[in-house]
């Protein structure tokens, strides 16, 4: 099983996500019951969980799609719950946001995917400088030759792979990415996820990964943490995550390489 | 219910918010014109023809009977123009764009791919909705016209194989049966149509439930949804036409 | 943007472009033809009764329309004034004593008014002139002078067959009263009545024909009738009895044949009048004036007939007599098998 091998350009001194008490509930329903989180420039945190823990829910907050009931979410300097729209778009350009199921838009090319967010954001480009900035990232991703096709005729791994290209496009500091190896076979798990580290590499961006693959995690992670009962229970490298004795944590791991 | 109402209102309401202010997707725009209008056109046109046909063929008998078949051009008229054209181009409409449009948005909500926007900092109630909801009500107008053109073509057709009339007669008893009234009338609801027809669909579609069931409910909530909407509309505005017509 | 979107660009720019195309046309076209772009002057007519004109309906003069009704407004007691608008290029034809009447465009059309007479001498209209009005028949009173005609016309015959029945009867009193001189005058006398008789009813028929051919001219008669059902009454009654006024008439002239008959009789002691010319001159006319009459009571029923407010009651009786006649045939079957 790969290690990840711990980022040397890691800047504990700045912190691009600040969370402290963070509370999100659906009707009756407590996803998250105070969540503390920090991220570090530069840095990969895989947040782990089993499914319907809030994974998701965390994410989606940090990048404003749904709005925290209470807390302190802080990304890059900024409070997402109390800035206006035209604030929250500015912070969302600089904000990757990597989908579960990619979200490549059907209707379009994979060129016109990739324009999509850089026609409406850099429009001082011209036609040339955008085509060479396409390329850019779909050798990042290793998948030039796919530029004229439709979503519909790419396999998971490839949609999964324009998706990121499409959120590196517009050079983002931080990266968020939704189960990034759910459904893929385990060789194309591997792919996603050195193109994880690459992208930190290359890129210099500060990610968060969620996930419930422990080989995903051990991969990519800089830190992992776990989240249980709507809290952060266990935090650390992967190592020290798993080295408890807590029966769920142990059932989590152990479960994860039956086979 | 409640909940529900406010949401439809502040769907509603966004739309006008958003509607007069850059930026403009105006090739998504284009695009979705092309799909609701041209697209539309064959099938609306063959339909409006058959129509035509049918209606002048149906009515004919009662008209017989008071000996009153040259009276025909006019009751084609004034049923096409006021009622026939612009309900039939709606329906056929709310059928074929209404529907995609709910699956389409629908299928996008559920795969993420409204977030995604979002989240790249690209308005999707914009470049989604107002595209389509402008198309809708715009195209649905111009094809109201085709439709109304082709049912009449029809109708000629029809009076001309049994009653000999001349395609200048026809259309002057047409003209003649009418008034400009009609003609606003019949094109602020064929207006209204489009605006609904779009609205329903994408809102539909655009709060759409999570899974492939919920696209399928959202293009068939929203065909139903706005064909009963339509009739409602067709009631409301012939009682408000009668109400200026008395006056 | 490549030349797919550039192209998708054109082609919806074309089909919005025909749309209006097509909707300007209809304005267009509607708007010439209606005659809202041109000059109007207008003109004032009063009448007692409009009969269900509104705003908006037409106007013609020589059977062109010239203009449309533009208000209608109740005036004095009860009257009602129609102001009309009338396009400036007929204003040179229409003079001040034209008159204005309230007509219909069909059976089951829009009122109008046509605009009628006027000669040279008096001057052209001005924009604002009041012109006369000629206020439409009343259906009503139409009605009432047919229905007196028509009893009018029973009575005559009734009193006519049983006169020539009495003629018949009497055989052998009529032969003895044909010696008498005097008598033979009066029997004159009275053939002439039958012949002013006859007179008579070819005048009524003749104001019923007139009267079922303006029944088959699209005019507004007939629509009142549709509508009216109290007048639609009047006219089955009018039948009926316009009916029996035939039968009776065909029995007065079979009657009169039959006397004719026995009148060229050599052997009969009339024979004898024959002889006076005048006399068979007024028999002979006398008989020919019935035979019109009942020829024309014929084409009234005939038009009537063809009338298609009265196609239900000539169905009606059609399939009546099929029916009588179906019995006939059942009896005369049962008749046969009977003597089987």
């Amino acid at each position: 099983m790969l290690e990840k091998v711990r980022n040397p350009n890691i800047d504990t001194s700045k912190k691009v996500i600040y969370i402290r008490g963070l509370r999100k509930a659906f009707d009756e329903n407590v996803i998250l019951k105070g969540v503390d989180l920090d991220l570090y420039k530069g840095e990969n945190l895989v947040v782990l969980g089993r499914s319907g823990t809030g994974k998701s829910v965390l994410i989606k907050i940090i990048s404003g799609l749904l709005s925290a009931d209470t807390g302190e979410v802080n990304v890059l300097g900024q409070d997402v719950c109390c800035i206006t729209r035209k604030e929250l778009d500015a912070l969302r350009l600089k904000i990757g946001f990597s989908f579960q199921n990619s979200a490549l838009y059907d209707s379009m090319t994979v060129k016109e995917n990739l324009e999509f967010p850089l026609v409406r954001h850099s429009k001082h480009m011209t036609e040339q400088e955008r085509d060479k900035l396409i390329d850019t990232v779909l050798d990042a991703v290793g998948l030039r030759q796919s530029i004229n096709q439709m979503p519909a005729e790419l396999s998971g791994g490839q949609r999964k792979r324009i998706g990121i290209a499409r959120t590196l496009i517009l050079r983002p500091e931080i990266m968020l990415y939704d189960e990034p190896t759910a459904g893929l076979d385990p060789i194309t798990c591997i792919e996603i996820n050195n193109l994880i580290n690459e992208v930190q590499e290359r890129f210099n961006t500060s990610s968060i990964i969620i996930t419930h693959d422990l080989t995903c995690a051990r991969a990519v992670g800089d830190r992992v943490a776990m989240l249980l009962d709507g809290e952060f229970k266990r935090e650390g490298t992967f190592d020290e995550v798993f080295d408890t004795n807590d029966k769920r944590v142990q059932a989590f791991y152990n479960y994860n390489f039956i086979d | 219910m409640f909940l529900e109402l406010a949401r439809v209102y502040a769907f509603i309401a966004r739309f006008w918010r958003e509607v007069f202010f850059p930026p403009y997707e105006f090739k998504e725009i284009i695009k979705q014109c092309y799909e609701v209008g041209v697209r539309s056109l064959p099938l609306i046109s063959v339909t409006g023809f058959i129509i035509g046909i049918v209606f002048t063929n149906q009515s004919r008998p009662s008209l017989q009977d008071f000996g009153a078949t040259s009276l025909l051009p006019a009751l084609i008229s004034v049923a096409i123009i006021r009622a026939i054209g612009p309900l039939v181009t709606a329906i056929i409409a709310s059928g074929r764009v209404g529907s995609s449009i709910g699956a389409e948005l629908g299928s996008m909500r559920v795969t993420e791919q409204i977030d995604a926007m979002e989240v790249s900092a690209t308005n999707p109630y914009k470049f989604l909705v107002v595209s389509r909801v402008l198309a809708t009500t715009l195209m649905i107008p111009a094809l109201t016209m085709y439709t109304t053109l082709v049912s009449l073509l029809g109708g000629y057709l029809n009076v001309h194989q049994f009653e000999q009339t001349t395609i200048v007669t026809f259309f002057y008893q047409v003209f003649d049966a009418i008034t400009f009234l009609d003609i606003i009338a019949s094109s602020v609801k064929s207006v209204l149509f489009g605006f609904t027809i779009g609205m329903v669909g994408c809102y539909k579609g655009y709060y759409s439930s999570k899974g492939t069931e919920g696209v399928g409910k959202a293009a068939n909530t929203s065909v139903v949804t706005a064909m009963f909407l339509l009739f409602v509309e067709e009631l409301i505005v012939m009682q408000v036409i009668n109400a200026i017509r008395g006056i | 943007m490549s030349t797919e979107d550039n192209k998708r660009s054109v082609i919806v720019g074309i089909f919005v472009f025909l749309a209006i195309v097509i909707l300007v046309t209809g304005i267009f076209t509607l708007a010439g033809q209606q005659k809202r772009f041109i000059n109007t002057i207008t003109l004032q007519a009063v009448f007692d009764d409009v009969g269900g004109l509104k705003p908006g309906n037409n106007v013609w003069f020589s059977g062109v329309k010239i203009g449309t009704v533009k208000a209608i407004d109740l005036f004095g007691e009860s009257q009602v004034l129609v102001t009309i608008g009338i396009e400036e290029r007929a204003q040179q034809f229409i003079h001040e004593n034209a008159i204005a009447r309230i007509s219909s465009e069909s059976f089951i059309g829009n009122k109008n008014i046509v605009i009628e007479g006027g000669t040279q001498e008096a001057s052209l209209v001005e924009d604002g002139d009041r012109i006369r009005a000629v206020n439409p028949i009343d259906t009503d009173e139409l009605m009432e002078t047919l229905q007196v005609n028509n009893r009018n016309l029973a009575a005559i015959t009734t009193d006519l067959r049983q006169l020539t029945n009495n003629l018949l009867e009497g055989e052998g009193t009529v032969g003895a009263l044909l010696t008498d001189e005097g008598l033979a005058n009066d029997f004159q006398a009275t053939l002439n009545n039958l012949q002013q008789a006859s007179q008579n009813t070819i005048g009524a028929t003749r104001e019923l024909s007139r009267f079922t051919s303006k029944l088959n001219t699209p005019g507004g008669l007939a629509n009142e009738v549709l509508t009216d059902t109290t007048a639609f009454s009047q006219v089955k009654r009018s039948l009926a009895q316009l009916e029996q006024a035939t039968t009776s008439a065909a029995t007065l002239t079979e009657n009169l044949q039959e006397v004719s008959g026995r009148l060229n009789n050599e052997n009969n002691a009339v024979n004898v009048l024959l002889s006076d010319e005048e006399f068979a001159r007024n028999l002979q006319s006398t008989l020919q004036n019935l035979e019109t009459s009942t020829q024309k009571f014929d084409e009234n029923m005939e038009a009537l007939q063809s009338n298609f407010l009265f196609r239900g009651f000539f169905r009606r009786r059609a399939k009546e007599e099929a029916r009588q006649r179906e019995a006939e045939l059942e009896r005369l079957e049962e008749q046969r098998e009977e003597v089987q």
